[in-house]
């Protein structure tokens, strides 16, 4: 049995050691793994502490980050609780098996430290790998510090291990931003964690040689809709067991998470949606702009996927501007969340004026100052009643002025 | 096999082997298996076959190269009398051909180690008595 | 809201100084951040590290910081690295040097009419740690000059983190370290 870890009531942690801890906490019994930055330390971290004799897993160290997934596939399939971390081009590689995860319903945890996509090779924070695997089938969490780095950890095992879920779930948290900003985190103490994230419950384990199983099935057409279908039907159906989690993890904790954040949102005229550290910093700018009588909120995403469809159109319910930040640049195309909010906000009966930034690709920083712009090119709009900009603008990006349509 | 809507099978395409719990399955032999519609064993191609292997126990030297090599699992081993150093003990051993699965696809013949073949590909229509009677003899190292 | 910036090379230890130092602020119940800007750079590489204390969370994440200290733990950087960047009316500069104060002013006028403070932290950590990792005695410099703690209480917590990785001989001789920085300065 694993030694406890006696824990302060705060902790200086970056986001990776809060992520390790919460590894460590639910007793994760295989984590396979190909380190990159900057997520090397989560995994670096939880093999320490398998070493150190505080924690009873299995660490296998794989010979790609295709491997390290395919390797977790195998452990849940076999019948245990599994996780492993990512970034960038070791999450790119491990695509391929991360629909294959999705599609056997193993309930892996991945913390995705996120990371730029090369070319050019950048180790910094931004979207891409997001935004990437956004359609694999996963359950998609987003933090944005290491506090909630840890508590939406502990929380993946929960929501995904739950029978009437059973699907993989990607924990995000800004590369470096947060994966390397260490700040304080009330922790739980470790029979408090195992206990709210409870004993892994296997469901068709292969190693159940009573019952043997088949994982990997081909199916051709006569199978293959229906499959991915029940696997569609589960996902947007889970968002009643995110909720139950999150509130128990509230009673536990006093700590609130819902599937859509709204900051300053009550009376806000103009709002700005964003993802990740971004968030917080989105939030204070508000904070500033509200002594100066401009009602500005904050939306978020903490569920990316599902994607909240109603919950983000509520959300926006009564503002006249929003405006999109995305922190990744989709190929010859407008930024996601501009076009996944848009969609929602389709259907809402008033539509409020919409626009896309694009901003902190490869980790380029996103200023205060740059946050206060946004406000009031957005308050402009709310005032005039329509676009007084082009939908999509860029921040912080050196050179002519770059803008569509 | 009926096909069935998206709301009725289990999660996450997987197959089970059998329709009830078994216990010791490795020492089960096929035929007495409560195999699912799943199983591959429902699913036979031996319609195909257009040759057949014949099997002559008289060359065999239960090296079991056909049991693994056949990809429809048609090769039947079973425990029988055999005489060893002059005693007579049960092994394992290679009895002859599952001809409800087996496709005729030829493998098992050209793996067959022993000269003369133990397994000859035939015309599905000859018949095991006369194949056997017109074995062919050693063939010896080709120089 | 206070706002630190260290100026360093990679490998005098800046994040492991600004890591520790967030540790032992986070013990008297205030709110920490500590981060840096990372490369690829290799070891010796200029860079910076910051710290944020304050006594609500803290959720700005901009890098971009005006800084209410500056510290400068390589004695180069002054002169190459641009350590007045987004400096406010009030900041001060805690620097390592080998130079007195007026020395230094001279050398680099730009410090002039600024509150600068100034120790070796290079010698001192060679001749009680007995390498040239600078970032402890900052730290006590920084306790000496901003005067948000007892070195006593300061001296207590800071073996508590150091505890945690370190074998005790080494412990000892940050404490000395650390204290020394703090007589010395000025
Ligand atoms: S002919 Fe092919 S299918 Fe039939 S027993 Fe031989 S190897 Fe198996
Ligand atoms: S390969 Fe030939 S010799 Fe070997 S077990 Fe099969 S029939 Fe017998």
């Amino acid at each position: 049995m694993a030694e406890k870890m006696e824990l302060h009531e705060v902790e200086v942690w970056d986001g990776n050691m809060a992520a390790s801890h919460a590894l460590r906490q639910a007793q994760v019994d295989v984590v396979a793994a190909y380190p990159i930055t900057p997520s090397t330390p989560i995994v670096q971290n939880y093999s320490q502490f398998l070493a150190d004799g505080q924690v009873d897993g299995e660490f296998v160290m794989v010979e790609s980050e295709h491997a390290a997934m395919s390797g977790c596939v195998g452990a849940a399939a076999a019948g245990g609780r599994v996780a492993t971390a990512t970034s960038s081009q070791g999450f790119a590689l491990m695509s391929e098996v991360l629909y294959q995860a999705a599609g056997m319903r193993l309930p892996i945890v991945l913390c995705v430290v996120n990371r730029a996509l090369a070319s050019p090779l950048n180790v910094n924070g931004d979207h891409s790998d997001m935004y990437m695997g956004r359609d694999a089938g996963w359950i998609n969490l987003c933090s944005y510090n290491p506090q909630e780095a840890y508590d939406l950890t502990l929380m993946s095992f929960k929501i995904g291990e739950d029978l009437d879920v059973r699907l993989p779930v990607m924990m995000h948290q800004d590369g470096f931003i947060c994966s390397h900003t260490a700040q304080s985190v009330r922790a739980l103490d470790d029979d408090s964690a195992y206990k709210f994230v409870g004993d892994y419950i296997p469901k068709n384990p292969m190693l159940d040689f009573e019952k043997p199983v088949t994982y990997g099935s081909q199916t051709e057409e006569d199978w293959h809709f229906e499959h991915k279908a029940r696997q569609h039907n589960d996902h947007m159906n889970s968002f009643p067991v995110i909720e139950r989690v999150f509130k128990e993890f509230k009673e536990l904790t006093g700590r609130e998470y819902n599937l859509v954040e709204k900051y300053h949102m009550d009376d806000a005229e103009i709002a700005l949606v964003a993802l990740g550290t971004t968030v917080e910093s989105a939030i204070l700018t508000a904070e500033e702009l509200r002594k100066e009588g401009i009602k500005a909120g904050v939306v978020s995403l903490r569920v990316l996927r599902p994607f909240p469809f109603i919950q983000i159109a509520e959300a926006l319910k009564g503002v006249k501007a929003v405006a999109t930040l995305d922190r990744s640049l989709p190929g010859g195309a407008l930024g996601m969340l501009y076009n996944e909010i848009t969609a929602s906000l389709y259907h809402s009966e008033h539509r409020p004026l919409v626009t896309n930034y694009i901003y902190g690709l490869g980790g380029r920083d996103m200023t205060i100052g740059h946050l206060k712009e946004v406000f009031k090119e957005t308050k402009a709009n709310a005032d005039a009643g329509k676009l007084t900009v082009p939908i999509q603008q860029f921040i912080g990006l050196r050179g002519p002025k770059l803008t569509f349509y | 096999m009926e096909l069935r809507g998206w709301d009725e099978f289990e999660i996450g395409s997987v197959l089970f082997s059998f329709n009830e719990k078994v216990e010791n399955i490795p020492n089960v032999q096929q035929e007495d298996r409560s195999y699912s519609e799943n199983n591959s064993f429902q699913a036979s191609v031996a319609h195909w076959r257009v040759e057949k292997p014949i099997f002559n126990v008289d060359h065999c030297i239960d090296c079991f190269f056909c049991w693994i090599y056949c990809p429809d699992s048609s090769i039947l081993a079973r425990e029988k009398e055999v005489e060893k150093k002059g005693e007579k003990i049960m092994e394992q051993s290679m009895v002859g051909i599952d001809y409800v699965h087996c496709k005729g696809c030829g493998v098992c013949s050209s793996v067959c180690p022993t000269d003369p073949k133990s397994l000859l590909m035939v015309d599905e229509h000859d018949e095991e008595e006369r194949v056997l009677a017109n074995w062919p003899k050693k063939e010896g190292k080709e120089k | 809201m206070t706002e630190i910036r260290w100026h360093s090379r990679a490998g005098q230890g800046a994040v492991t100084g600004a890591k520790g130092l967030a540790d032992v602020i986070a013990g008297t119940g205030k709110e920490v951040q500590a981060f840096a800007f990372y490369g690829s750079a290799k070891r010796g590489a200029a860079m910076t590290a910051y710290n944020r204390i304050d006594d609500k969370p803290i959720r700005n994440h901009e890098k971009y910081m005006r800084p209410d200290f500056v510290f400068v733990i390589d004695p180069g950087l002054t002169y190459i690295a641009d350590i007045c960047l987004n400096e406010k009316d009030d900041t001060k500069y805690i620097i390592t040097t080998h130079l007195s104060k007026e020395e230094l002013l001279k050398s680099k006028p730009e410090l002039e009419g600024k509150s600068v403070h100034v120790l070796d932290c290079i010698k001192i950590s060679q001749e009680t740690i007995g390498k040239p990792i600078p970032n402890a005695p900052m730290l006590g410099a920084y306790i000496k000059v901003s005067g948000v703690l007892e070195i006593d209480y300061f001296l207590d917590s800071f073996k508590k983190v150091l505890g945690k990785k370190l074998p005790q001989k080494i412990i000892d001789a940050n404490m000395v370290a650390i204290k020394r920085a703090y007589d010395e300065v000025n």
